[in-house]
């Protein structure tokens, strides 16, 4: 007689196994095997659908519910879940889709699948209790021969996304009750996105290359001196001061990293 | 935060994302609510807010569906780690979770499966149910799940598996009427004889839902209404056990707020009755 153990080896194989292949174990009951299991690989399939589809809903919007679900099948066989927390499951469905045969013609739809998970993510992140004054008042009374050396605290929801696409106009448009002019130029990219959840939900703001630069490298927690050289590269006219300025005032900067 | 720290006997609603919004701002009279415990094991954001301030108004009770109970895989410590941190923060009446399995060798299918009831899968799952109650340092209820296959290994019938389960690892029972309903109609078993097997004494909460039955089995959907049937078998659990908290569950295609505070209000009657005809 089969282990608990194997049983669940055996019924995990015959969920990933080809419709209609019978499993290897043994049933009682009326319904075939291999109709008992399908049952379950349809309930398997719906709960991964409606999961990314929550996630996912502009994606699905551009490509439609079959096609979506398509993809979503061939995600969940190539990038298995491996957690009991659902919300966690899907992460990688940007990537997927990038590498996804059928999606070639539309090269935009990774990244507007990436958008949607930092949007995802900014939503499920720790809460920040730091105002921008609190923030800037750590700046202040911090030597001048210490800021250079210093690490910045992005704020724990935001993320930072870039696309050669004009992705922040295509996620807009496709936003339910969206009512202007659907007409998305695909060249007129690339789009260097900030998103990050305000108190009335979550907020895309476009940021330019060198800002983008910045706030990647200060969210890697690299001094302020180092995220500055980055960003200098991407524009040698970056204005620090100016960054500085926008960043803390918005919330995005939110202190200062305790000094090791 | 209510001082109440037990569900009343009475009928509440599983409270999903799409109606949080509208039971936070007009507060409607229902005893209590239930949420799914992983929506809410994100580190902060808007619908841990939410909680927070429908479980300063209302009883609420934590359901679990991916602890993957009776899994042979080691047993998920991140995953019990973000169920006692939301414990912790909402205080619940109850905290409960499946009689079944989601995931072997690292793969999850995040779907209730079912146990061969054996004696080993007995074993197994008691164990695992001390383990996560020692862990959370209070007793859990645990749902009977429906099913659409049956082991030919199964030696144990599955309301004998159930009562089992509650009397050799003191968890209580989350005793879910339209799941016995399900698999009374797709295995031939009696609904009733199932429960009349149930100690009463172990039964903490009632699940109601909706299933389809369009294919060769009944399917456990949680996207329709009570079934009429399911009704005829709730009457007859409440008469047996006594009035208990009465979820109705509605978790695909799901409608207004109104459907669901009917069905509430259908399941209220029943109870109000049988408290009328206890007094």
């Amino acid at each position: 007689m089969p282990s608990l153990r194997e049983l669940q080896c055996l019924f995990s194989n015959a969920v990933l196994a080809a419709a209609g292949t019978p499993p290897a174990f043994a049933l009682a009951g009326p319904v075939s095997g291999a109709e008992c299991i399908a049952i379950y690989r349809r309930t398997i399939r719906e709960n991964y659908r409606h999961a990314l589809g929550a996630t996912y809903p502009v994606v699905q919007r551009l490509v439609g519910p079959p096609f979506f679900a398509a993809a979503v099948d061939a995600f969940a066989r190539a990038r298995p879940s491996r957690s009991g927390d659902l919300n966690e499951y899907g992460d990688a469905f940007g990537d997927f889709l990038a590498e996804y045969p059928p999606a070639i013609g539309l090269p935009y739809l990774a990244d507007v699948a990436r958008l949607e998970w930092a949007i995802d993510e900014a939503n499920r992140a720790p809460d920040s209790s730091l105002a921008p004054d609190i923030a800037l008042a750590a700046l202040a009374i911090l030597p001048a021969e210490r800021l250079a050396a210093s690490r910045l605290r992005v704020e724990p929801s935001c993320r930072l996304i870039a696309s050669g696409f004009p992705l922040l106009r295509i996620w807009q448009v496709n936003q339910p009750g969206f009512d202007g002019d659907l007409q998305v130029a695909l060249d007129a990219g690339p789009d260097h996105l900030r998103i990050r959840r305000e108190p009335d939900g979550i907020a895309l703001e476009r940021v330019t290359e060198a800002e983008f630069t910045w706030l990647a490298t200060l969210a890697r927690h690299a001094s302020l001196a180092a995220a500055l050289e980055q960003a200098q590269r991407a524009d040698a006219a970056f204005d620090l001061g100016a960054a500085m300025h926008r960043f803390i005032g918005d919330g995005t900067i939110a202190g200062i990293c305790n000094e090791r | 935060m209510t001082s109440c720290h037990a569900l009343p006997a009475h009928a509440g609603i599983g409270l999903r994302a799409p109606h949080l919004r509208q039971v936070q701002t007009e507060r409607p009279a229902v005893a209590w609510f239930e949420v799914h415990s992983e929506n809410y094991f994100a580190d902060g954001g808007p619908a841990l807010a939410a909680l927070d301030r429908i479980r300063s108004d209302y009883p609420l009770s934590l359901h679990g569906v991916g602890l993957s109970l009776g899994s042979t895989d080691p047993l998920a410590r991140s995953h019990l780690q973000k169920l006692a941190r939301l414990m912790a923060r909402v205080d619940p009446a109850l905290v409960s979770e499946h009689l079944c399995w989601s995931d072997v060798g690292g793969r999850h299918f995040n779907d209730l499966l079912p146990l061969p009831y054996t004696d080993e899968a007995l074993s197994h799952v008691c164990s695992r149910i001390a383990e996560v109650q020692d862990f959370l340092g209070r007793e859990i209820a645990v749902e009977n799940v429906s099913s659409y296959l049956t082991f030919a290994e199964a030696t144990i019938p599955e309301w004998e598996f159930v009562t089992a389960v509650a009397r050799r690892s003191g968890c209580k029972l989350l005793l879910d009427v339209n799941n016995i309903y399900v698999n009374a109609v797709n295995h031939g078993f009696s609904a009733d004889a199932y429960l009349v097997a149930i100690p009463p004494e172990a039964v903490a909460e009632i699940h109601l839902a909706g299933f389809d039955a369009s294919g060769p089995c009944l399917i456990d959907t949680h996207g329709a209404r009570v079934a009429p049937p399911v009704w005829a078998l709730y009457r007859k659990a409440i008469a047996r056990f006594g009035p208990r908290p009465t979820l109705i569950e509605w978790d695909l295609d799901i409608p207004a707020f109104a459907v669901l505070a009917e069905e509430a209000a259908t399941a209220q009657a029943i109870l109000t009755a049988h408290h009328a005809l206890a007094a």
